[in-house]
């Protein structure tokens, strides 16, 4: 990897003998895409298991079990723990074979690039964390080895990154500019923006929105992203577009309620999203569904993590970490016509469910990317979220410094038609 | 502000009274805000008190008295009706089941016990009656024609009709429905009478409307898949419902794999005890329940539409303890206490009660083919749809 840096890309680029093209238009299309997944473990709910199988068994999808019009032929897994499905799937399925390299994984061990698409998994496995609390999964070192096939073999071809595209964001800005200088479609994200909502309303294309918030759950470097999704997916559809971040400050602990109670988010929109809630912890005994007060609130809620963010535009957006009050992820905003609210929905399978049937339109969307050569959604969206993921945890390391994101400022427009499940 | 009078069996934490009366005291969540009724619970009778009642502590913190009588929760101790409103939730609490395994919960009775109250004081005010209206169709038709001569609104029923939908199907008003089917799971009485509401509310608006049942067949066992095999229920809406379900079991729970529980031979071992419920209605339209405990854990419905193909979702009952699916159902009580307008008509719930305790009695009487002329229940769905904002 490290000599491949040496070598300048329009070097690299002149003798595969495609510079001007663009990689992806080079490629060729058998009648069914052949794709392949590289992922860092495989286990039950984890997220490739959710993802691969999908590929290989279908999926309920529209009111019909479908199955995709493309085959998984090759998987790349990192660690193969003791809970490992991958090779009980390889067994079940013989048109999918497990490769030991990433480059053998899309090469099909033929020496050349033989997929017509590639999933990227990198979540969930045995990974270290670094001193700001960041799991660094190797999903820059996977992409890094997807690179070399496509530069090797003069083609490149769509992507789908499962979550944030690094946790760190030299590398994620990194993987963006490599794709659009191989010029091949990149998707990635969260199933947040994509799984159906409670009720099934999406934001209104090109409302003035001035204030943005999500109530959610889970840790940091974790869930925090897909709250920051969840919020994103929506207010990327205000008028104007999105213009990026100018900066990120987070609230811990007793600097988040000190926060609250000086209303530095606004408590009718927290409200909003709480009234989208289906799981809000009951604050006294024998009710089953009542609404908390502060003081409740500062019962229930052990580690309570804010994220306050400025766009360029002015708007202003709050992710809420809040377990113990909610498990699932509400969304509030501050609209002309008033406040706006849903939930996405997430049948999380945590015993009420058996399926994340979230991961149905992620896949789906894949497909459909993997089908027509298009980014489903903008990855622009993502980029951002892993650049606000990363600058949250890093003003949690700085106690709550606000942190400055010149390099945020990513300006894009969300696609015309939803595409969230309605369907 | 209008006065409630609750009426119940027993008001113990997760209990349908508690559900119920609590959002009147509480609050619930509406619309993304918290919903306060302008409306006040000012008498309970609960007719019974097992560990756990909450009944005391309730009418303690929110100002409210329990009296030993229907009648007397109904004039608030007083001479004459002092209650503008009447929740009667009979559901929970230690009842007999009879013969049909139908258990006999007191709704007729403490019905009985407002109408009368109504008819000596002169005034009759709304009544809400929580699921289905008796366990005897003939008792519930003379709840239903008792609204009637006493001119009061009436609403009744299950959440399912009233919750979200995954998607938000609704279908359009005088379509052709050339078949319907729903899959439901968990226990009878309770659980199939929450299925056969679901699938009514959905197929109530076909062309013409509902024209009510003509006969019924319910069967168990491995005649269930027998059944399927000679077309008697449709494999292909079984395919479309099963498609919206969050909760397959076997393979599902095994190893967190996707499935077509459909086609892939597994039903038969994952349910023990299978049943279908045939209902044939007037116009000829057929419908089927297939009860699938053991392979999922949700309600899903499928139906064929002349001209616009199969469509499916799933009626969405949300977690517990929340239970927001409850809040759109006290959304839809609130509305007729203001208004003294049901948002949907109350015949739909005596259809499906009649129909309910008629698929038990075919299958008392060994899955008999059973005419049903007295299901004869005719109405027209509402125009506007109750589907949660």
């Amino acid at each position: 990897m490290q000599a491949f840096r040496n070598i300048s890309r329009r070097e690299l680029l002149g003798a595969a003998g495609i510079a001007s093209t663009g990689l992806a238009q080079a490629q060729t299309r058998s009648s069914r895409p052949k794709i392949a997944a590289v992922s860092t473990t495989f286990f039950k709910y984890s997220h490739t298991q959710h993802i691969v199988d999908r590929f290989l068994e279908g999926y309920g999808w529209n009111g019909e079990f479908h199955h995709p019009p493309m085959d998984l032929v090759s998987l790349y897994v990192d660690q193969v723990g003791s809970r490992d499905l991958s090779r009980d799937r390889a067994r079940r399925f013989p048109g999918m074979k497990i490769y030991p390299t990433i480059s053998e994984t899309l090469t099909l061990g033929t020496g050349k690039l033989a997929v017509d698409g590639v999933v990227v998994v990198g979540e969930h496995g045995d990974y270290q964390r670094n001193e700001m609390g960041q799991t660094q999964y190797p999903r820059y070192q996977f992409f890094q080895e997807i690179f070399k096939v496509f530069r090797a073999s003069g083609r490149a071809v769509p992507i789908f990154n499962d979550k944030h595209l690094s946790w760190k964001w030299d590398w994620a800005k990194e993987i963006y500019d490599t794709s659009k200088e191989l010029k091949f479609p990149l998707m990635a994200g969260s199933s947040l923006p994509v799984t159906w909502r409670t009720p099934s309303v999406e934001m209104p294309r090109d409302a003035r929105c001035s204030e943005a918030l999500c109530v959610c759950y889970g840790g940091v470097d974790s869930y925090d992203f897909h709250g920051l999704e969840t919020i994103q997916c929506m207010v990327e559809r205000r008028k104007g577009g999105e213009t990026g971040v100018k900066s990120v400050t987070a609230y811990r602990g007793d600097a988040f309620w000190k926060a609250y109670g000086e209303s530095v988010w606004p408590h009718d929109l927290m409200e909003a999203a709480l009234c989208r809630s289906h799981t809000l912890t009951p604050a006294r005994e024998g009710f089953n569904d009542i609404l908390p007060t502060m003081a409740d609130m500062q019962r229930l809620v052990k580690d309570p993590v804010a994220y306050r963010y400025e766009h360029n535009d002015g708007l202003k957006s709050t992710m809420l970490l809040m377990s113990g009050l909610v498990k699932d992820f509400n969304f509030a905003a501050r609209l002309d016509s008033g406040i706006f609210s849903t939930q996405m929905y997430l049948p999380m399978p945590d015993g009420r469910t058996t399926l994340a049937t979230f991961f149905s339109p992620l896949v789906n969307g894949m497909e459909q990317m993997f089908l027509t050569g298009k980014a489903t959604y903008p990855v622009e969206r993502t980029l951002l979220t892993t650049g606000l993921t990363e600058a949250g945890v890093k003003s949690l390391f700085l106690k709550g410094a606000r942190v400055e994101t010149p390099h945020l400022g990513i300006s894009y427009r969300a696609t015309k038609e939803s595409t969230f499940q309605r369907s | 502000m209008k006065r409630i009078a609750v009426i119940g069996t027993i008001y113990k934490y997760l209990s349908h009274v508690q559900h119920i009366a609590d959002r009147f005291l509480v609050g619930y969540p509406h619309e993304g805000a918290w919903h306060r009724p302008d409306m006040k619970v000012v008498s309970l009778y609960i007719d019974q008190k097992p560990e756990g009642d909450l009944s005391s502590q309730r009418a303690a913190e929110f100002g409210f008295s329990v009296y030993p009588t229907i009648a007397e929760a109904l004039r608030c101790g007083g001479e004459k009706l002092a209650v503008d409103a009447v929740l009667i939730i009979a559901e929970h609490g230690d009842y007999p089941r009879n013969e049909k395994g139908q258990i006999l919960y007191p709704r007729y009775e403490f019905f009985k016990a407002c109408t009368e109250v109504f008819e000596k004081d002169g005034r009759a005010v709304p009544i809400y009656n929580d699921k289905h209206l008796s366990w005897s169709f003939e008792k519930a038709k003379w709840m239903v024609a008792e609204s009637k001569r006493l001119k009061f609104p009436m609403l009744a029923g299950s959440s399912l009709p009233v919750t979200w939908r995954l998607p938000e199907l609704e279908l359009p008003l005088g379509c052709e429905i050339e078949e319907a089917l729903m899959v439901g799971n968990g226990g009878s009485d309770p659980m199939d009478y929450h299925a056969l509401e679901a699938m009514q509310c959905m197929i109530e608006r076909r062309k013409r409307g509902e024209t009510g049942v003509r006969s019924v067949e319910m069967i168990e066992g491995a005649a269930v898949w027998k059944a399927g095999a000679d077309g008697r229920w449709s494999n292909q809406l079984l395919q479309s419902a099963l498609s919206r379900s969050d909760t397959p079991q076997g393979y599902s729970f095994e190893d967190g794999r996707t499935q077509d529980l459909a086609t892939n031979g597994q039903l038969p071992k994952l349910v023990k005890n299978p049943a279908a419920y045939f209902i044939t209605h007037n116009d000829g339209l057929k419908t089927t329940l297939l009860m699938l405990t053991g392979a999922v854990q949700d309600f899903n419905f499928a139906a064929r539409i002349k001209g616009a193909g199969v469509k499916s979702c799933q009626f969405l009952l949300t977690p517990v303890p929340n239970v927001t699916y409850s809040a759109c159902l006290v959304n839809n009580i609130e509305h007729m206490f203001e208004t003294g307008r049901a948002a949907y008509p109350v015949e739909r719930t005596l259809l499906v009660s009649g129909m309910l305790e008629s698929c038990l009695t075919s299958r008392l009487q060994g899955s008999k083919v059973l005419e049903t002329p007295h299901l004869s229940v005719r109405y027209q769905a509402p125009k506007v749809s109750v589907t949660p904002a």
